[in-house]
C-alpha cells in the first residue's frame, strides 16, 4: 500500500535511506515496453516505406522482409495490448502504488507540478517537493504516454479491421464488429486532426496520423531519458537505478527529515 | 451439408428463371431483335456470348450451371427501363464504357438496353430532352432504374448545375429521380464520393448522390468503374431483383470485397521486400511490387487485379503502373502523391495551417530536432552553470 516506505540502510549510515519506488511487475513492463517500442518503431518506419533491401538478393531467395516485418509489427502491437491492459488495471488498483492520485488536478498536486517544473527549468537552483516519491508531473507524462500509446493501438486495430472488410474473420464476426465498435471513432478524430478532405473523414487519415504520432512517441521517449538522466546527475538520488533495482536514495537530515528546502 | 447448398441453388435457379419470365413479358424496348441477334450481327460468335456469359455468371459467385440462365436474363435486359443522369463530371463513365478501341460485349449490351434518358446518347436535345426525361420518370414511376454519373453540386443551393432551357438544377432532378427510382446506383466516384470537384476546396459544395437523397444507393466506384462492374450490378438486379449485400460504402461486396492488394499477381515480391525504386529500373523491369513509387493498392477496395480491363487484356499494376486508390471515398485529397508513398502525403490544414505542404515525417522530425535543440540547451546550461553546492 505504501509506496514511499523507507527502509533505513546502516550500512550507507544515518544520511541516506533507500526508497521503493517500482515493483517487480512495474520493471518487468517498463523493459518489455522499451524492447517492443523500438521492434514496433524499426519496423513501422519499414512498413511506411521499405527502406532497406529492396534489391541487394537474387530472385527465389527465401526472404520475406515485408511479411517479416508486418508480422513482428503485429506481434509487438499484441504485447502493448498486453501490457496497456495490466497497466491500466495497476493504475487504478495497484496495491503498491495509487497513481491516479496524482493526476487528480487537487491544490496540492498542481503546486507539486509547477514545484517539479521550476526545478528542471532553474536547472535545480529551486527544488520545493518531495522528491522520494513519484511526484504528479512524472505521473501526468506517464499519462501522456499511455495515452498516445492507447491512441496507437486503437489507429492501428482500425487499419487492421479495416483488412476484414467482409465483416467475417477466422474466429467469427464477432471480432470485426468488436473492432468497429471500439475503434471507428479513430475515423472522425483523424480526419478534424489532420483535415485533409471538404466532405468529412477517411480511413486514410487514420494511417497518417498513426504516422505522425509514431514522431511524437519517438519525442517522448527522447525527453524522458534525458530526464532522467539530469535528475540522476543533479538530484544525486540515483534515480535512474529505479528502473533496474527499483529502488533510489533518498537524503535526510540529522533528525531522520527529509532534505526539502 | 453439400446437399443443402444445392438446394438452395435449386431454388434460386427458379427464382431467377420465374424473375426472367415474368420480365419477358414486358415490352420490349427494341423490336424484332435480341442481345443476342444484335451481338451476332456485330461479329461476335454465339460462343464469345457464352463465354462472355460464363464470365459474368462467375463474377457474382453463381455456379456453372446457371451460364444459360444468365444468357437468357441478357435477352431481357432491354425491359428494364434507365434513366442516366449527368451532374458534375466528365462523362468519363459514360466514355469509357462506350468507347473502348473496338466495342466489347459489355459495351454492346450497354447500347442496347433501353435507357430513357442519356444526354450523351441520345439523339433529342434542348426542349425535347427536358421533355424525354419528364415522359420517362412519369410512365416508369418506380420502375426504372436511375444511373448517376458524377457528384450533385450542393453550394448556392446547387445553381453551380443547371441544366436545360428551364435551368433546372442538378440538385433537384437528381432529388426527383431517385425518388421514384425502383433501384439507384451510383456510377463511378463522383456520384458515389463527391470525386474530383469534391476535392478541397469544394467550391460548388459538390456531395454524393447518397448524400441528397434518404433512399439506398448502390455505389459502383472508380474512376471509371470497369465496364464489368457496371454491367454486373445491372445484372445483378436484373436476376435477384433485389439489392446486392454492401459493404460500409454502400458498394456491392462481390466486386468491392476485395483488396487491389489481395489478389495482385506482384504481391509475392511485396512480401519478400522485393520493389521498385524508380520507374524503369531493374525491379521494374524484373516485375517488382511498386509500393515504393506509390501503389495504393493496399488501401483500395475493387476486383481490378482480377478482372483486369479491356477484356481481360492487362490492368495498371500489369503494366507497371501503382493504383491510385480511384474507388475509395475522397481519394483525390487522401492518397496523396499519385507516385509516392503514402507516408509522403502533404499536409495542408495540419496546425491551422502551419504543416501544410509537410509530410508526416518532415514534420515529425522537426519536433524532434526542436526538442533535441531545447534539451541540448538545456544540458549546455546544467553543465556551465551548475547550482552552487
Ligand atoms: S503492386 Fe501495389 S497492389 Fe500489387 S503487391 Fe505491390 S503494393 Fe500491392
Ligand atoms: S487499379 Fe486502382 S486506380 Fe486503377 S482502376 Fe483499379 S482501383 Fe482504380
Amino acid at each position: 500500500m505504501n509506496n514511499t516506505e523507507i527502509e533505513y540502510d546502516d550500512k550507507l549510515g544515518t544520511k541516506r535511506v533507500r526508497v521503493r519506488r517500482m515493483t517487480f511487475t512495474m520493471r518487468l513492463i517498463h523493459w518489455v515496453n522499451v524492447v517492443a517500442m523500438v521492434v514496433a518503431i524499426a519496423t513501422g518506419l519499414y512498413i511506411a516505406d521499405p527502406y532497406y533491401q529492396s534489391f541487394i538478393a537474387d530472385d527465389a531467395v527465401d526472404k520475406y522482409v515485408m511479411a517479416w516485418n508486418r508480422w513482428g509489427h503485429l506481434i509487438v502491437a499484441i504485447i502493448f495490448d498486453v501490457t496497456a491492459i495490466i497497466v491500466s488495471y495497476l493504475f487504478f488498483f495497484s496495491r503498491f502504488e495509487k497513481h491516479y492520485l496524482k493526476i487528480l488536478p487537487t491544490k496540492k498536486n498542481i503546486i507539486e507540478f509547477g514545484e517539479v517544473t521550476l526545478n528542471l527549468l532553474t536547472l535545480n537552483r529551486r527544488k520545493k517537493f518531495d522528491s522520494s516519491h513519484s511526484d504528479s508531473f512524472n505521473s501526468v507524462y506517464f499519462i501522456i504516454f499511455h495515452i498516445l500509446l492507447a491512441w496507437m493501438l486503437f489507429t492501428g486495430l482500425q487499419m487492421y479491421v479495416h483488412a476484414l472488410a467482409s465483416g467475417d474473420s477466422s474466429i467469427g464476426a464477432w471480432w470485426p464488429w468488436m473492432l468497429h465498435l471500439v475503434t471507428d471513432w479513430t475515423i472522425p478524430f483523424s480526419s478534424w486532426l489532420v483535415g485533409t478532405t471538404a466532405t468529412g473523414g477517411n480511413i486514410m487519415d487514420v494511417r497518417i496520423v498513426h504516422h505522425m504520432s509514431m514522431w511524437i512517441i519517438i519525442v517522448w521517449v527522447v525527453f524522458h531519458i534525458y530526464y532522467q538522466i539530469w535528475r540522476t546527475i543533479f538530484w544525486q538520488e540515483g534515480d535512474i537505478a529505479i528502473v533496474v533495482g527499483g529502488s533510489k536514495f533518498m537524503k535526510i537530515d540529522k533528525d531522520g527529515n527529509k532534505n526539502i528546502e | 451439408m453439400n446437399n443443402q447448398v444445392d438446394i438452395s441453388f435449386d431454388k434460386l435457379y427458379n427464382e431467377f428463371e420465374n424473375r426472367i419470365k415474368s420480365l419477358e413479358k414486358l415490352p420490349a424496348l427494341k423490336e424484332n431483335t435480341s442481345a443476342e441477334k444484335m451481338l451476332i450481327e456485330k461479329g461476335f460468335s454465339r460462343r464469345d456470348f457464352m463465354k462472355w456469359a460464363g464470365a459474368i455468371t462467375a463474377m457474382l459467385a453463381l455456379p456453372s450451371n446457371f451460364t444459360p440462365l444468365m444468357a437468357d436474363a441478357i435477352k431481357v435486359v432491354d425491359r428494364l427501363p434507365i434513366i442516366w443522369l449527368h451532374m458534375a463530371e466528365c462523362t468519363g463513365c459514360s466514355e469509357a464504357l462506350l468507347r473502348s478501341a473496338h466495342p466489347t460485349i459489355d459495351s454492346l449490351i450497354f447500347d442496347y438496353i433501353s435507357l430513357e434518358y442519356h444526354e450523351t446518347l441520345m439523339a433529342a436535345a434542348g426542349w425535347q430532352a427536358e421533355e424525354n426525361i419528364e415522359h420517362a420518370m412519369h410512365k416508369y414511376k418506380g420502375q426504372y432504374i436511375l444511373m448517376v454519373e458524377g457528384g450533385i453540386p450542393t453550394a448556392n443551393n446547387g445553381s453551380f448545375l443547371t441544366i436545360g432551357g428551364h435551368a433546372k438544377k442538378g440538385l433537384d432532378i437528381a432529388k426527383e429521380a431517385s425518388e421514384n427510382a425502383a433501384a439507384i446506383f451510383a456510377i463511378g466516384t463522383c456520384s458515389a464520393f463527391g470525386g474530383v470537384q469534391a476535392a478541397i476546396p469544394n467550391p460548388t459544395g459538390a456531395v454524393a448522390l447518397s448524400e441528397v437523397t434518404h433512399k439506398t444507393v448502390i455505389n459502383v466506384p472508380g474512376c471509371p468503374p470497369s465496364e464489368k462492374n457496371i454491367v454486373g450490378t445491372l445484372m445483378y438486379y436484373l436476376l435477384y431483383g433485389s439489392l446486392p449485400a454492401l459493404d460500409a460504402y454502400n458498394r456491392p461486396k462481390w466486386a468491392y470485397r476485395l483488396r487491389i492488394h489481395d489478389l495482385c499477381e506482384r504481391r509475392g515480391h511485396f512480401d519478400a521486400g522485393e520493389f521498385v525504386e524508380n520507374f524503369g529500373d531493374e525491379g521494374a523491369k524484373d516485375g517488382y511490387c511498386l509500393y515504393k513509387v506509390g501503389c495504393k493498392g493496399p488501401y483500395t477496395f475493387n476486383n481490378c487485379s482480377k478482372n483486369k480491363f479491356n477484356e481481360d487484356t492487362s490492368w495498371p499494376v500489369q503494366a507497371g503502373f501503382g493504383c491510385i486508390g480511384c474507388s475509395e471515398p475522397n481519394f483525390w485529397d487522401t492518397m496523396g502523391t499519385v507516385n509516392e508513398p503514402l507516408k509522403d502525403k502533404l499536409y495542408n490544414t495540419t496546425f491551422s495551417g502551419l504543416g501544410a505542404d509537410a509530410t508526416a515525417d518532415k514534420v515529425g522530425l522537426g519536433l524532434l530536432v526542436a526538442t533535441g535543440v531545447g534539451l541540448a540547451a538545456h544540458a549546455t546550461l546544467s553543465a556551465i552553470k551548475p547550482p552552487k553546492e
